[in-house]
């Protein structure tokens, strides 16, 4: 437990008056449409989605992330967060495409690069999903901040999860993705500056620079300092093949929509960014800034690693850098810590019950329910639509412990088979609706079988993430190919439409052509 | 012909260049410096600030690269863009086709 002076509650009670306050001015916006109360009108420079970007993946769960990879395997550690560079080739393609596509979510974004019945159940799905994953990750980023909540008040874990997500809503519910997104520009700025002074307060309090590779050597953990210190080709728990795997994955993932976990997130970025070149720069500049980040806080945490070397468990040096913060701060500076810990917590809570708000209102009620809804009545979907996520994602971070390993595996789901498929979609003309629904479904069959059901009979060994990635891969392709080329390509004058309006990179000769004939390019 | 080209006209732009392709490769090595070159500054070493130096100089390089692409694609297609909006309003109130 944490002692708190009348200064440190100051600095709390202002920064979430200030944080609520900012959200909450922007009602009137928020509330002028569904294209306002989701999109902030469209009109965004590049900083504001950046700052966006930057702040919603600054969660409290982050630095508990970042320091139990760099404390287990020193700065190569930091290569486990190198998944977001993702944003590297994204920023100039995918960005690119999907921001001229105008889709409001990914989910629309199905119907508009394929057509039919598979498009619907597409369309359906990816809104069901994003749904369900939304109030997931509300859960699961609320649990970590109760966790927080318990070590520096010891209060009960649900008080800290239930208490701050409540707040955020007030300003979410109220003006929607304006409040997120003006809330998350100075929220971002607080985190950013919070990092930067804890991160070298705790440099400091190891020794200085200096002192921390010295006592390293010392203690025959040199290679600490070295981010590419690998464990050999395929041995030991840091291998080069694990390393080339995460590279393709994040980087060539970037030509794809939707390789990522975060590209819903950044989907609502890209189209809130008020023209093509914003969107790219946003995605770009939000991510150097995320890794970057990530850079500091590996460093203040080989300042802790030399501080307390020997700890084992890891659920107790993965809260090491809030450990540098509460432990050597001056009294005074510890609400001011816990204010930006808010502010960090509070930033991704908005994003994502806004997004989930997104799907079910744009894609489920708008869509299917209620074409000829009222822009009025859309803004209200949207408010109880992200009350529906609040109640949920309470009812998922109480249950969060047990279910936690299931959920690791859900999020699995979303990259391995239909990693290669989130890329074909986007570079081959050919690659249809019922390819893609194939391979999401061969996906969830196939990845049950190779992470969960072969290895517990003994048919196969259980293996490295890395490999389980390749193996799905290849598996899931023997499914999807097989059906492109055994069912037919997309209605030509609807990939004429999409490619116009989109321009994809990629093979899409006959489209082009098409185009061409038809006058329109 | 210039190696990188700095003018461009709206139908030009919307093609892919070799431009594009520049940038796919630069940015992700921007990326690398950045980061690597952080924590190695972090911990005053004198090759993490000449890797950032490299990462910040990438960047730029990137920026002078693309920026004029990406600025005549961004001119040209906000005057579609108020059509293309309405037709995608039509699509969800199902009176259009997709």
């Amino acid at each position: 437990m944490v002692a708190f002076t009348f200064l440190d509650w100051f600095w709390l009670a202002a920064f979430i008056v200030l944080m609520v306050g900012s959200g909450v001015l922007f009602y009137r916006l928020g509330k002028r449409s569904e294209a306002d109360f989701f999109l902030a009108g469209r009109g965004l420079p590049w900083w504001l989605p950046a700052s966006s970007v930057y702040a919603t993946h600054t969660a409290t769960d982050t630095p508990m992330w970042v320091t139990g990879v760099v404390y287990k395997h020193g700065l190569a550690g930091l290569w486990y967060t190198f998944f977001s560079a993702w944003c590297a080739i994204s920023a100039f393609v995918s960005t690119r495409i999907f921001r001229r596509s105008l889709a409001y979510t990914q989910a629309e974004w199905q119907t508009l690069r394929f057509s039919g019945l598979p498009s619907h159940l597409l369309r359906g799905w990816m809104a069901g999903w994003q749904v369900f994953m939304n109030m997931f990750i509300l859960g699961w980023v609320g649990i970590a901040m109760g966790k927080i909540c318990h070590y520096v008040f010891d209060w009960p874990t649900w008080v800290g999860l239930v208490f701050f997500s409540a707040v955020c809503a007030i300003y979410v519910l109220a003006a929607g993705y304006w409040g997120v997104v003006m809330a998350d520009f100075q929220q971002g700025i607080i985190a950013f500056i919070v990092i930067l002074i804890v991160s070298v307060w705790g440099v400091v309090a190891a020794g200085g620079p200096a002192a921390i590779i010295q006592r390293l050597t010392e203690m025959g953990q040199a290679d600490r300092l070295n981010p590419f210190a690998f464990t050999g080709w395929f041995s030991g728990d840091f291998p080069i093949a694990w390393f080339l795997t995460m590279f393709v994955i994040a980087v060539i993932g970037g030509f794809g929509m939707g390789t990522s976990i975060d590209w819903y997130a950044e989907a609502q970025r890209i189209q809130s960014a008020r023209t093509v070149k914003d969107a790219s720069w946003c995605i770009w500049s939000g991510t150097a800034l995320v890794l970057m980040r990530n850079a500091v806080w590996g460093v203040a945490i080989l300042g802790f690693f030399v501080l307390y070397p020997n700890i084992a468990d890891v659920k107790d040096y993965e809260l090491g850098w809030f450990r540098l913060g509460f432990e050597n701060l001056p009294a005074g500076m510890i609400g001011f810590f816990f204010a930006a810990i808010v502010a960090i917590h509070i930033s991704t809570i908005s994003t994502h019950l806004n997004l989930g708000a997104v799907y079910m209102t744009r894609d489920l009620y708008h869509h299917y329910i209620h074409p000829k809804a009222s822009q009025d009545r859309l803004v209200w979907v949207g408010r109880i639509a992200t009350f529906m996520l609040l109640l949920g994602s309470f009812v998922f971070g109480s249950i969060m412990e047990n279910i936690t390993e299931w959920l690791i595996f859900a999020l699995w789901l979303m990259a391995a088979g239909v990693w290669l498929p989130n890329i074909l979609q986007v570079v081959w003309w050919r690659f249809n609706g019922w390819a893609y629904l194939a391979a999401w479904i061969s996906n969830l069959v196939f990845s049950w079988l190779v992470v969960w059901v072969l290895p517990a009979f003994g048919v196969i060994p259980s293996l490295q993430d890395y490999e389980q990635f390749w193996i799905l891969m290849v598996l899931g392709a023997f499914i999807y190919i097989p059906v492109t080329f055994l069912t037919k390509p997309e209605n030509m004058e609807h990939l004429v439409k999409y490619y116009v309006m989109s321009r994809p990179i990629g093979w899409w000769g006959p489209v082009k052509r098409e185009a061409i004939q038809m006058g329109l390019l | 012909m210039a190696l990188i080209r700095r003018e461009w006209k709206a139908k030009e732009a919307d093609e892919w260049t070799r431009e594009d392709w520049f940038a796919i490769i630069l940015s992700p090595l921007a990326y690398v410096a950045l980061m690597v070159g952080t924590a190695l500054s972090m911990l005053l070493l004198p090759v993490g600030f000449v890797i950032l130096g490299a990462g910040i100089g990438l960047t730029l390089l990137l920026v002078w690269v693309i920026n004029p692409k990406l600025s005549t694609i961004s001119t040209e297609y906000e005057k579609k863009q108020k059509d293309y909006i309405q037709q995608l309003e039509k699509i969800t109130e199902w009176e259009a086709t997709e």
